[in-house]
């Protein structure tokens, strides 16, 4: 077992004696291999939950466990390490940095972690060779389209191995073709290599294709329908 | 190292994300240096030189007297009877140095008689140390083989009325307590460029001197040393006092202070000023970033890393400032040490004077060591105060979200 939610709730307050819930009471539990997509209208609460179980937002109420530990009771110093040892991000505008090339945006997080210098480089290659982008390592994201771009930010989720990728729109600044190229590199490395991935997504293509879609509606999980 | 370097890399390339905005901050930034740098060395090597010109026209750098010559440490007044020995004076602060016997007289020409203090010196040591033989503008200097001449102001000379060829008559007290007088011949008359000096000041030659005042030949006043350079030393014995033109000079000495705090405190202005001009480019450049800021947080880069981030990026831009700053400011600092500044530029073509002195008007500026480090210094504290701000936005930031 990875991570478990217990009657998460998260409570925004909106006015005088007015709240509204980003999450209501959500039992959730996400295993090892785990290939989910939250999906809902605008509004329903799949971010909120995203940035809860990253541990960027604290719950008004429950407990997000990570082996067995509590993360909503460290610090916030200490809930940007733990992404950091075990959360990968690939968000919906890719969020490279420009000054860095497709090689050095993919070291970042390795270098955050004080790894070893042969072994950032042999994580690097890795992850790049894994998304297809071992040639273009020393291009800046300026010089590299969309898709390719998208490829990088996954490369740089996927160096740490991390336990827990979360993915935010991924495919939702992509062109159909590109975006179906995204969705199959998503599916051979939950397949080949076994990570774990969490999508908030609208995108019906991606939906049909992972193997749990969670429905939200009002902060709350209101079907679960697996894939076979 | 490996990590230490990612960071520089990082950081180096951050600064030309916006290369306009980059030369922009690190031209204001190094023209401010320049500034600061050559107003600092004009300010010191400015005064240093202008006192350097002064001092050596008469009053020396420092001087041993006995004790009691001057009268509960009143430099306006003179106590004859102290007088001191050849043998009292430490050989090595007798280099670059000239005795002189100095005591007040009255002085009568054909119109009136008036106070004067006569000074008796060695027309060889002053025409080799000091620039006195330059203010001689009428006549000639002392003839060291002859007695009883005598230089005195223009200004002197046109009160009681004498000229060169003139004999004058002194009047003072002697040694031995008895009445001291004698004739003197004008050969020479002073132009300090006016003021009280011209009024106040003769010259005879030292034999004369002691002649007149009954004195023994290695028997003085004063021994003044004239090593602009050379700190004042330590009175070698209880009978010997030392004192430096600051302690004779009291009112020069001041506004060279404060002309030399003033300075400062407008090199401090324009710091502070320039702070918060970086402060606030460097916020706008910053927030442009937030939303990056915030990625990275996500990823895993904690506050203080992205706060360390900036850091060493302010402060690789601001060593480049410093750098090319410190290296425009030597420049000036050189071409004006080539090229004086004429400090007339300043008053209208009109003449300078210090002390009833003249000043001559170019001013030769030469770099100063301390000022570089201490510019250094300076430049880093305000880096640190324009990071101020930023660092506490950034560090106040509340929870992120994707």
């Amino acid at each position: 077992m990875q991570f478990e939610l217990k009657n998460v709730s998260k409570i925004y307050e909106t006015g005088q004696e007015s709240i509204t819930y980003g999450a209501k009471d959500v039992n959730l539990t996400i295993k090892e291999g785990d290939f989910m997509a939250l999906v809902g209208p605008s509004g329903s609460g799949k971010t909120t939950l995203l940035n809860l179980i990253a541990g960027l937002l604290i719950p008004s109420k429950g407990e997000i466990l990570h082996k067995g530990e509590d993360i909503t009771h460290m610090s916030l110093e200490e809930r940007t390490k733990h992404r950091l040892d075990y959360m990968g991000f690939v968000f919906q505008d890719y969020q490279l940095l420009p000054v860095l090339t497709a090689y050095e945006n993919v070291e970042f997080p390795l270098q955050l972690k004080k790894i070893e210098k042969n072994e950032i480089k042999e994580r690097v290659m890795w992850a790049l060779e894994q998304v297809g982008l071992s040639q273009l390592k020393d291009r800046f994201p300026k010089q590299l389209s969309g898709g390719q771009q998208q490829r990088v930010s996954i490369a740089r989720a996927i160096a740490c191995r991390p336990s827990l990728i979360l993915a935010d729109e991924p495919t939702a600044n992509l062109d159909s073709k590109t975006s179906q190229e995204i969705i199959d590199l998503f599916k051979k490395l939950n397949s080949e290599h076994n990570l774990t991935f969490i999508f908030s997504t609208h995108d019906q293509r991606l939906i049909d294709q992972v193997k749990t879609v969670l429905y939200i509606k009002d902060g709350q999980i209101s079907e679960v329908k697996e894939h076979s | 190292m490996s990590y230490l370097r990612f960071l520089l890399k990082f950081g180096y390339r951050n600064i030309w994300r916006e290369p306009k905005r980059a030369l922009i901050m690190i031209f204001s930034l190094s023209f401010g240096t320049a500034y600061i740098l050559w107003v600092l060395n004009f300010a010191e090597a400015g005064s240093k030189e202008v006192m350097k010109e002064f001092l050596s026209q008469y009053a020396g750098s420092y001087q041993f007297t006995h004790i009691d010559y001057y009268p509960e440490g009143n430099t306006k007044r003179y106590n004859s009877f102290a007088t001191i020995h050849e043998d009292d004076i430490p050989q090595e602060q007798k280099i670059n140095s000239i005795p002189r016997v100095v005591a007040p007289v009255f002085i009568s020409g054909h119109k009136k008689t008036l106070g004067v203090l006569l000074n008796g010196t060695s027309p060889e040591k002053e025409l080799s140390l000091s620039k006195l033989a330059t203010s001689v503008k009428k006549g000639r200097f002392l003839d060291p083989h002859k007695t009883n001449e005598i230089l005195i102001g223009q200004s002197l000379a046109n009160k009681i009325d004498a000229q060169i060829g003139d004999l004058v008559a002194l009047i003072g007290q002697a040694q031995d307590g008895s009445v001291a007088n004698d004739l003197f011949e004008v050969v020479g008359l002073i132009d300090f460029g006016g003021g009280d000096l011209e009024d106040a000041l003769s010259f005879t030659t030292l034999e004369s001197a002691q002649l007149f005042f009954s004195m023994d030949s290695l028997e003085y006043h004063q021994y003044i040393n004239f090593d602009m350079e050379r700190s004042p030393p330590e009175a070698t014995s209880d009978k010997l006092k030392v004192t430096t033109w600051h302690q004779l000079l009291p009112e020069i000495s001041v506004s060279i202070r404060f002309i030399d705090g003033f300075t400062k405190t407008v090199c401090l202005v324009i710091v502070v000023v320039i702070s918060l001009g970086l402060s606030n480019t460097l916020m706008i450049s910053f927030f442009e970033r937030q939303k990056e800021f915030e990625a990275l947080n996500i990823i895993g880069a904690n506050r203080w890393w992205i706060l360390g981030t900036l850091i060493v990026e302010v402060f690789i831009l601001g060593t480049i400032a410093l750098i090319l700053g410190l290296i425009l400011g030597h420049i000036f600092t050189i071409i004006n040490y080539h090229y004086p500044i004429n400090l007339e530029l300043f008053t209208d073509g009109k003449p300078m004077y210090l002390g009833g002195m003249l000043i001559h008007p170019y001013v030769k500026i030469f770099p100063i060591v301390k000022h570089y480090w201490q510019v250094s210094l300076l430049i880093y504290l305000f880096l640190i105060i324009s990071m101020i701000y930023p660092s506490f936005k950034i560090m106040s930031r509340g929870k992120n979200a994707i």
